[in-house]
Order: C-alpha cells, then sequence, then structure tokens
C-alpha cells in the first residue's frame, strides 16, 4: 500500500516544497497533453530540478512500486505523457545544456533542454540540431528522444533517431544505463535504437549525446501554388521520384491556407491557392540553382501557378513561421482539434488524400491538411466542437476512415507524433499478435511491472504472459 | 603463439536427431549427418518451421547469408546451418516510392542491378561487394565508406520480418521512410547478427542515383601536424561528398595511385555541384582525377583470410589514430584504410600461421582509448581479443526475450567465452 500523503512527504524531502504538486486543482493542465479528448489524473506531479533529484525520485518509485510517467514540455499530440493514479516525473526544469563541442560537432544536454534553445546555443559555431518538430519551440528533447520526433527538414536530414549518440538513462528499477556511445560505433545490440521512441516506456533520459549539423552553405526556400490538391500531390511524387532530396518539402491545402492568412502568424500564402508547396533545397552554393531550376519546372509541368523564392531570410522565415503555426491557426477555426499523423508511400499521395477529401464530405467534417509531404508524412487535421455528441462521433468515424485508408495503401498509423493512448486501437491495424507480443517482451526487458508510462504503446492484451498494468495500491 | 592452444569453440560437427519436419525434410532430403547440406528454406514458413524443429530438438543453428563472410571465423556452436540463399527475390519495388522489400537472401547485386535500371540505388556500398545477401548485410549491420555521409544499414533499413528463436514471425517498421509506430523491433534487429531472429524481409530506403560522380586523389602528407591540417581542412571543405576515405600505400599501390597514402574523395551531384566541388578540393592540395572503379577495389580489397578491425575514434583523435593503425597495418604486411566522416580506421591484415605477430596483437589488445570492433580474426583469437558484445543486463534479457534457448548463432557475440 502506497499512502498519497506519505509518498509526496518523502518526495518533497528529495525535491523541497516547490517541486512537488499534489492537489487535484494544481495538476489539472498535467491531465492531458497536445492533444484535445484525454484526460488523466495523476496523483502527484514533481519536478527535479538536478539529475541527482530525478535519480533519487525514480528509486524512490522503484521502492514503493509506484507507476510514474515522464513528461518533457507536454506537448505531445498522441496522449502519452499521462495516466490516472500515476505519480508525473516533469523533466522541464533539467535545463542544462552540459557541454558543446564544436570540434566533435556534439552536445550533452539533459532532458530539458528545449529543441530550439539547444539550436541556438549551437548558433555561434555554425551549427544546429536538425529535428525540428514544429513544436520545437517549447517541445525538450527528452521528449522527443522518447517519441522519435521528426519535423520538415527530416526528410533530408533524418529524425531524432539519426542524431543521437548516445543516452545514459535511468531504468524503471533505479539502475543507470548507458546506451550508444558518443563516437558513434557499438558493437552488440543497438538498444539505443530501442530506446529511442519507446515512449517512456523503457526509462528515462537522464543526459542526451547529440549530433549538431553543420549549417548549409546556401538555403533557397520556394512556394509552388496550385489550383488543385491533386495538382500538389503530383508535383510531390514528381520530386521525390527525381532523386534531388530538398531540406524540406511541406504541403498545405486551402483550407489550411485561409486559416494561417487570417491569423496572426500570415505569411503571404496566396489564398485563392486550392494547395501550396513549401520546398527548400540547401547545401552546397555550387548546383543549387540547377536544382532549383529543375524544381520549377517540375512545379510547373504540374500545374503550378506560380514559383516564388524567399528573397531573404526575413521572408523564408514568414513562409515557415506561417508553416509551423498552422496547428495555432486552425484555433480560428473551432474550439478543438485532432491533429492526426500517418504515413503513406509517396506514389499513394494523391488517391490517398482524394480518399481523405470524400471521407471528409461523407462524415460532413472538415478536414486541413498540413503535413511533410516529401516523407508522405500526412497531418489530417480536423476542427470540431466537443460539446456536440453527434459531431465527435463523426470525428471519430472519420479518423478510423482515414487511418484505415493510409494502412491500405501500405503506410503507418504514425510517422512522429507516437503512439500513445491516441492510436493504440490502431497497432492491430498493421502487427500481428506475434508482432505485437514481441514488443511486449521488449519493454519487459527494461520495465518487467510495466511500471513506466502504463498502458501505452502496445495494446494490454497484447501482452500474455503479463496481467493489467499496476495499479498502485494508494490509500488517501 | 601459445593462445592458439585455447582450441576452437567452432563445433560445427556435432550430429544431432533426425529433422522432422517436412521443410527440413524437403530441404535437405533429412539428412542430419555432419556433412549434411545447410537446411535452404525458399518461404518464411520454412524458416519457422526449421526453427521450430531446433526449439523442440534444443539443436542450435547457424544462420548463413549467402555464405560469403563464413571466413569472418566467428564461433558459431551449432549442429545445422540455415543457408538463406534460396530465400531470394525482390518483394515491393515502386520506384517514385524510393523504397524497396526483399527477401533475405536477396543479393546486392541484384538490388543494384533492379534500382539501377530507375536511376536509383541502395546507397549503402558495404565492405565485401555486391555478392553478399541484404539480410546479412541487415543482420551485421554492414557500412562501407559512404557510411560517413549517407548513414548505415541503421539509418536506411525501414521494415523487417524475422523468425524470432521462439518460432515467431514478427514485423518491425513498415515500407514508408517514416515511421515510429511500436516497440523498434528494425532497430534491434539491425545488427544482432542473427541472435534475436533469422531475418526474412527486409526493406530498405533508396536514392536517386546521382547525376555526376567524380573520384579525386590528394596525396597524405606523413608528418603528424601536416596530416591533422589536410583531414581538418577537408571536414570544412565547401563539398558534400558521399565519401572521403583515406588508404594507406600498400592499398593505394594496389589501386593504382602510387607508392604514398592517398586520400580519395567521391563527389556527386549535378554538373555544377560536382565542377565546384573539384575546385574546392584542389584549393587543398594536387588532386588527381581517379576512376569510379576504385571504390569498389577498396570494398574488396580484403584477402580471403584476413583479421579486420575497425577503431572508431573522436574528430580529435582521428590523425593520431591513422597514423598509429598504419603503423599496425605494416607490422602486419596489411593496409588499412579509414573513414574521415566517422573517424574510423579499418586495419586489414592477411593472416597465416605467423600472423599476426605478437607485436601487432599488442597492439590489437592495446592501451589506446579508441572502440575496437572486430570484424573478422581468425578462429582461435575470438576468445583470445574479442570481448563479448551482449554481456550487460538489458542485452541478455533482449537475447532471453527473443531466443530464450540461444539456439540462433550460439556464441557468434562471443557469449560462450564470456
Amino acid at each position: 500500500m502506497t499512502h498519497a500523503a506519505d509518498l509526496a512527504d518523502r518526495i518533497t524531502e528529495i525535491v523541497g516544497p516547490r517541486g512537488v504538486l499534489r492537489r487535484p486543482g494544481e495538476l489539472v493542465v498535467y491531465r492531458s497533453d497536445g492533444l484535445p479528448g484525454y484526460s488523466k489524473q495523476p496523483r502527484l506531479a514533481v519536478f527535479p530540478r538536478t539529475r541527482d533529484e530525478l535519480v533519487a525520485v525514480v528509486r524512490l518509485l522503484a521502492e514503493q512500486s509506484v507507476p510514474f510517467v515522464p513528461r518533457g514540455a507536454g506537448t505531445g499530440l498522441s496522449g502519452g505523457a499521462l495516466a490516472d493514479d500515476v505519480v508525473l516525473v516533469g523533466l522541464n526544469r533539467l535545463t542544462r545544456i552540459l557541454s558543446i563541442d564544436p570540434v566533435e560537432r556534439l552536445a550533452v544536454v539533459e532532458p530539458g533542454v528545449v529543441n530550439v534553445a539547444l539550436t541556438r546555443a549551437a548558433t555561434p559555431y555554425g551549427l544546429h540540431y536538425a529535428p525540428d518538430p514544429s513544436s520545437q519551440a517549447a517541445c525538450t528533447i527528452g521528449g522527443n528522444v522518447a517519441e522519435n520526433a521528426g519535423g520538415p527538414h527530416c526528410l533530408k536530414y533524418g529524425v531524432t533517431l539519426n542524431h543521437v549518440r548516445a543516452v545514459t538513462a535511468i531504468l524503471p528499477d533505479g539502475e543507470i544505463v548507458r546506451l550508444g556511445s558518443a563516437e558513434g560505433e557499438v558493437d552488440g545490440y543497438d538498444l539505443l535504437g530501442a530506446f529511442i521512441g519507446s515512449e517512456g516506456c523503457f526509462g528515462i533520459a537522464l543526459d542526451v549525446t547529440v549530433r549538431l549539423s553543420p549549417n548549409p552553405q546556401a538555403i533557397r526556400t520556394l512556394l509552388a501554388d496550385f489550383t488543385s490538391v491533386d495538382a500538389a500531390a503530383r508535383a510531390t511524387s514528381e520530386i521525390i521520384a527525381s532523386g534531388i532530396v530538398p531540406a524540406a518539402l511541406e504541403m498545405m491545402d486551402g483550407a489550411t491556407i485561409r486559416a494561417v492568412e487570417a491569423s496572426i502568424y500570415a505569411a503571404g500564402y496566396p489564398v485563392d491557392a486550392e494547395a501550396i508547396l513549401l520546398i527548400e533545397l540547401d547545401g552546397l552554393e555550387a548546383g543549387l540553382e540547377a536544382d532549383v531550376a529543375r524544381i520549377e519546372r517540375m512545379c510547373a509541368a504540374a500545374g503550378a501557378r506560380s514559383v516564388r523564392i524567399a528573397r531573404d531570410e526575413s521572408e523564408r522565415a514568414r513562409l515557415w513561421q506561417g508553416r509551423k503555426k498552422a496547428f495555432g491557426a486552425m484555433g480560428r477555426v473551432s474550439s478543438h482539434l485532432v491533429v492526426q499523423d500517418a504515413v503513406i508511400p509517396r506514389t499513394r499521395l494523391p488517391d490517398v488524400l482524394a480518399a481523405i477529401r470524400e471521407i471528409a464530405e461523407r462524415q460532413r467534417i472538415t478536414v486541413c491538411n498540413v503535413f511533410h509531404a516529401g516523407d508522405g508524412n500526412l497531418h489530417p487535421n480536423i476542427g470540431y466542437d466537443a460539446n456536440n455528441p453527434d459531431e465527435q462521433a463523426r470525428v471519430h468515424a472519420a479518423m478510423r476512415e482515414i487511418m484505415s485508408a493510409c494502412v491500405a495503401a501500405g503506410g503507418t498509423i504514425t510517422g512522429e507524433h507516437g503512439v500513445g493512448l491516441d492510436k493504440l486501437d490502431y497497432m492491430s491495424l498493421i502487427f500481428s499478435e506475434d508482432s505485437l507480443a514481441a514488443m511486449c517482451r521488449l519493454r519487459e526487458v527494461f520495465d518487467p511491472d510495466h511500471r513506466a508510462n502504463p498502458g501505452k504503446v502496445v495494446p494490454v492484451h497484447s501482452c500474455r504472459e503479463w496481467h493489467g498494468a499496476p495499479k498502485a495500491a494508494w490509500t488517501a | 603463439m601459445a593462445r592458439r592452444t585455447e582450441g576452437s569453440v567452432d563445433r560445427m560437427t556435432v550430429p544431432v536427431s533426425a529433422a522432422s519436419s517436412p521443410a527440413a525434410m524437403q530441404t535437405a532430403s533429412g539428412s542430419t549427418a555432419p556433412s549434411s547440406p545447410p537446411l535452404r528454406p525458399t518461404t518464411t514458413a520454412e524458416v519457422r518451421e526449421i526453427v521450430g524443429d531446433a526449439i523442440a530438438n534444443k539443436t542450435p543453428v547457424r544462420i548463413v547469408g549467402r555464405g560469403t563472410w563464413l571466413n569472418a571465423g566467428r564461433p558459431v556452436e551449432a549442429t545445422r546451418q540455415v543457408s538463406l540463399d534460396a530465400l531470394t527475390g525482390i518483394v515491393d519495388y515502386t520506384p517514385g516510392d524510393l523504397t524497396l522489400t526483399a527477401r533475405a537472401g536477396t543479393t546486392l547485386a541484384e538490388i543494384a542491378r533492379a534500382t539501377a535500371e530507375h536511376g536509383q540505388w541502395l546507397a549503402l556500398a558495404p565492405w565485401g561487394g555486391d555478392a553478399g545477401s541484404l539480410g546479412a548485410t541487415a543482420a551485421t549491420a554492414t557500412a562501407g565508406p559512404m557510411s560517413g555521409a549517407l548513414g548505415t544499414p541503421r539509418d536506411m533499413v525501414i521494415g523487417i520480418e524475422a523468425v524470432t528463436g521462439s518460432g515467431q514471425v514478427v514485423r518491425g517498421g513498415g515500407r514508408v521512410v517514416k515511421n515510429v509506430a511500436g516497440f523498434d523491433l528494425t532497430r534491434l534487429m539491425v545488427g544482432a547478427w542473427g541472435t534475436l531472429g533469422i531475418l526474412t524481409e527486409v526493406s530498405v530506403r533508396l536514392r536517386g542515383l546521382p547525376e555526376q560522380e567524380a573520384t579525386l586523389a590528394l596525396p597524405l602528407p606523413n608528418a603528424p601536424a601536416a596530416l591533422a591540417d589536410v583531414v581538418a581542412r577537408l571536414r570544412s571543405a565547401p563539398i558534400a561528398p558521399l565519401a572521403i576515405e583515406m588508404v594507406s600505400a600498400t592499398l593505394a599501390a594496389r589501386l593504382g595511385l602510387g607508392q604514398q597514402p592517398v586520400v580519395i574523395a567521391r563527389l556527386a551531384g549535378n554538373a555544377d555541384a560536382v565542377s565546384g566541388q573539384r575546385v574546392a578540393l584542389g584549393v587543398i592540395g594536387d588532386v588527381m582525377e581517379v576512376p569510379d572503379e576504385v571504390w569498389t577495389t577498396v570494398r574488396t580489397a580484403d584477402p580471403v583470410e584476413a583479421t579486420v578491425v575497425r577503431f572508431s575514434s573522436t574528430v580529435a583523435r582521428f590523425p593520431e589514430l591513422w597514423l598509429a593503425a598504419e603503423r599496425l597495418a605494416t607490422a602486419g604486411d596489411g593496409h588499412v584504410h579509414a573513414t574521415v566522416l566517422r573517424s574510423s580506421a579499418r586495419v586489414v591484415l592477411p593472416h597465416n600461421e605467423d600472423a599476426p605477430t605478437d607485436a601487432a596483437l599488442d597492439l590489437l589488445r592495446g592501451a589506446s582509448r579508441d572502440t575496437r570492433i572486430f570484424e573478422r580474426l581468425p578462429r582461435a583469437l575470438w576468445p583470445v581479443l574479442a570481448p563479448t558484445r551482449a554481456a550487460d543486463r538489458l542485452s541478455q534479457g533482449v537475447r532471453s526475450a527473443f531466443d530464450a534457448h540461444r539456439l540462433l548463432n550460439r556464441g557468434i557475440l562471443g557469449e560462450t567465452h564470456a
């Protein structure tokens, strides 16, 4: 039996009174993450300020067999960093950049370092941290590791997995392990690869060693403007098939464009377009213009009305701001927003986008598409009113149909947001029971009791030899 | 050498009871004598039956791709071989998606042929040439000179199908280039040397072939300070090469590049990009245009019997590592080449009864702070030199979770001589 007040007192001894929240009212913000629709009530929230405090907290929770949920900035979009009756371990006060080595192009950071803060710190050395989720102004490196986060520029530069060299992690039982190596080569199982993207179920990163990338010599940002989504999708397929790898290739549909242009993030997108492509090419100055010219020709051949090239850094920043804040801009359209995440083979873009349009019409809902077209990573967003049960039911049905269409096209159910709670029901669409059971066994190597972020990623019924999530035996 | 007396740990000669499954009978004529041919499954279902038999009889199996690397000498205790050379064929290839899925035994050469028709390639070019299989390349995570720029199998494999040591067919990842659905069985299986599952299918991401390529060679100075300067300038030059590989004098001679160490750079891109990079390299030293075929030669330069050790270092220590590796190669009558963008050096020593010498052995074992990865060793040296790769609690746990009876490639990670 865990006495909630006793545990809170013991945690307070470790982190001090300002590092613990225990009253339900104080915990309200920690009931959900960036995705509306899920609400779970933690018992306590604890915010260690140092590695030693974090280690002591995790070991205390291990000793008491208490389940916990690690949480970065809470910007996740899968209902991942929340659970009922757990201790929520907030990592956003562990914000030290421990080292930046410009020669090795490596940085070592604590888990709560904000993504963009790392790039800012690397800027004086002509370096940056490549993975750039849209939430990069708020999300943390620890959260990025947990989710294997992506972002627009992952098309050319790869996702979090491709940029993390090593992690020092504390396992749920309190043991500290080193995964990977700063030199980059490890002989043996890729436990680091398994840890990245494990959604907080394998433990908590105490520090993360990441690669920093040199800033490109030259950048060109193009805005191509189309009168149909289909034409933009065809242009995307052409560009990808050409072998040119843009740094980023993003699509926004008409509904998204108009939401952005009506907001404070207005970027100068053509409001009468039905789709735009934001295409960025970077690399060496030599040869870049030739690639830009080829992309312009491909866009024109697919039916682009115009292709505009950002004249300077401020215009480029403005074009990107509209893209990265598109989710925020949609807040103007409706009170609630579901941000979906699926990936399809890139040749299937035109027909899957058409299928999504058909589903939206049939279910009488509004879908806004703003997504990483170059990766085939769709983000159909559905605005709705959660207080309207009929609309909510139609949204739910539409989401399932969209997921099924993506899977039927040979795709997957999440490209960068993670499974969390939101995609649990879809896991069996793409994985057999044997595969899910294997994933469950892998989890149990790191967390035999399922105490770390219980109930996420793999549906409980797939864990054959394991019987139910641990319920902390709380007493009031 | 005295240490050889520790004896071989390869026990590929122990007979087992007759294989009982139809698949085993069919693929191996029911024979299980030591000289019996390997089992040659043609489908995932047959692989599963073979593993099922191994579980039932508690008989360990050795997994073989195309059999091109067996002389790596890694100690494996097994009563049967499973060869995947009949589990071949491209399962799915839509050029516009730049992804490809093939059965594990498919050769890299076949993949290169199929993709080149559409102006694409699997941009991996691992050591050992294209006769090896996709499955073995993934299972051993073998990369090549381009790994510093374009990544390793860890970065390129997007999905796998495997039969685990418990006989279950599992899939990780998928056929799309971005995927975070589920715990990452793909990353776990890549580089696991078959000890968690027999890979039956592998999906990879492809790239477009460059419009143009050029390979340039630059002589490398011997003096440490001058060498460090060249390496630093290569790293900061306005170039985006597919590979920058340093080769020792002995290897340079084989490549027809003279009698001194050189660095070769593989430039790619459109015409403007290649000519711009050519100019940028010319600023560093006297460049010499060389045929692109040198890359094939570098990849396949290992003698049939060899000791191969890969050292990986930091950027700061890399010039020092190179010089030490050169000394080691010279002492052992071998060669060394180094991937600048990974700060790693690969030492190749031909071995015969007298080599490597005790001096070379001391260096191999040495006190260097660099990571040492043994790719190939004489059989008897594995227990002497190579550390157990999976001795920690998590690795042991992973092994138990996927192959509880240690039936798959038992010993290949050094665990039998831990």
